[in-house]
């Protein structure tokens, strides 16, 4: 345990908790690419919102590559991988429901798509 | 079997002040922490950490062109050039809104927010209502902002759900030509750089 | 996790409620949670995903009807226990000294 001083905190609050990897990967998508969100239905951590589940988007940016908090959160490492912002028509989410001209960007990690078929 | 009727269940923890207290107490004793740097780091939020920061990133896109097209590429590097970047904005997203596009931000899982720029969230922020409905009905939302988002309008609702965090880059408003940075800045309300709200006009 | 902090979509939660110019901290022990929270991140007890497991998995009940800082006192000392740095009893004891204190 390394115990904050208060001479520590500027640093740490200028620092944060960096997810960024410094690790070459290859992506799985590019910006443009189709994909489906998987069908996650894990008891385990993870940052896939339900509302996105099995929908299909179009990735717009790939931010590179971060710690996976779906590991992280349960001490297995950060499997690190990248991760896209994915754009949906609110008509794709939310059928007659959603604005026709409406959009909902979600950034996900390479794990949570699959290519839309 | 169990029996009972739950529905009258206190589920909230009691004195919940005083619990924070024996933990902080705990933790101390046990050397995990230090109350004088907890002191420092409440005293910086409150002092340091909050939307006049954001509202310096805006004004200097509205009045210098490359910063704007920086911070549009590069949101990190150019929050970062004006000493923003930290603890929950370690990584910056500036969105840029215009006349056919409005950008709101919320994150439906929890409250992910970018601190050093905007501070920490609001109640409203992290709440139930915000995060259930901006998604699936962004113009309803909006409009309890007071917002009347046009139908040839773009709504755009970004979801936080990585460690991406996003600043709205909102347009600037019309009669600000003889404004310097300063003034601009005053003009760039909290909500206007979350996306529930416009810059104020300078009749105000 | 399908927990109950997964709202975004769901119907009848109501408006969304605005206090002007609103406080950080409503009242001192959300500040000293806050500062907490950060010196234990700083301290290696938990990194962020760490953090937020805990509060999906609070009580449905408790998640949707505690404060905000409550749900970070939650995985704040779930994390600690788990750590090994204190155990449950401790705090309920020192929990339970506090509030007789504050009673006599």
């Amino acid at each position: 345990m390394n115990m904050l001083t208060t001479a520590m905190v500027p640093t740490v609050l200028a620092t944060g908790d960096p997810a960024r990897v410094d690790a070459k990967i290859a992506p799985k998508f590019k910006a443009g690419d189709r994909v489906t969100v998987v069908n996650l239905n894990k008891v385990e951590h993870n940052r896939l919102p339900a509302y996105i589940r099995g929908k299909v988007g179009t990735v717009t940016f790939d931010h590179g590559v971060f710690v996976f908090p779906d590991t992280s959160a349960h001490r297995k490492g950060p499997k690190p991988q990248h991760v896209y912002t994915v754009v949906f028509t609110a008509r794709e989410l939310w059928g007659e429901a959603g604005h026709p001209q409406d959009r909902m960007y979600v950034d996900a990690w390479d794990d949570y798509l699959e290519p839309a078929s | 079997m169990k029996h009972g009727n739950h529905t009258h269940a206190n589920v909230l923890i009691p004195e919940v002040g005083l619990r924070v207290k024996a933990l902080e107490s705990l933790l101390a004793e046990k050397k995990a922490i230090d109350p004088a740097a907890l002191d420092l780091i409440v005293e910086t939020f409150e002092t340091q950490m909050g939307p006049k920061n954001g509202a310096k990133v805006v004004a200097k896109a509205w009045t210098d062109p490359d910063y704007r097209k920086w911070l549009l590429e590069d949101g990190t590097a150019a929050i970062k050039s004006l000493g923003y970047i930290g603890v929950q904005g370690e990584n910056m997203v500036a969105l840029e809104n215009t006349p056919k596009v409005h950008n709101v931000v919320v994150c439906t899982l929890c409250s992910c927010y970018p601190w050093p720029t905007l501070g920490l969230p609001p109640i409203w922020f992290k709440s139930a209502p915000y995060r259930a409905r901006v998604v699936i009905e962004p113009r309803s939302v909006l409009k309890e902002f007071g917002l009347d988002i046009a139908d040839d309008v773009e709504v755009r609702v970004w979801d936080s759900t990585a460690e991406l965090r996003y600043l709205v880059l909102p347009m600037r408003p019309a009669g600000t030509e003889n404004m310097g940075e300063r003034e601009l800045a005053a003009l760039v309300t909290r909500d206007s750089m979350i996306g529930t709200g416009l810059a104020q006009s300078p009749s105000r | 996790m399908n927990g109950i902090h997964d709202v975004g979509g769901r119907h009848g939660f109501g408006p969304v409620v605005v206090e002007e110019n609103e406080p950080y901290f409503h009242e001192e022990w959300e500040g000293r949670m806050l500062a907490m929270m950060i010196a234990c991140f700083a301290a290696g007890i938990y990194n962020v995903d760490q953090f937020r497991h805990p509060i999906e998995k609070m009580d449905p009940r408790h998640y949707l009807m505690s404060s905000y800082y409550e749900k970070w006192l939650c995985t704040v000392e779930q994390n600690c226990i788990d750590a090994g740095i204190v155990t449950r009893e401790e705090v309920d004891a020192r929990h339970a000294q506090l509030m007789r204190g504050k009673a006599a």
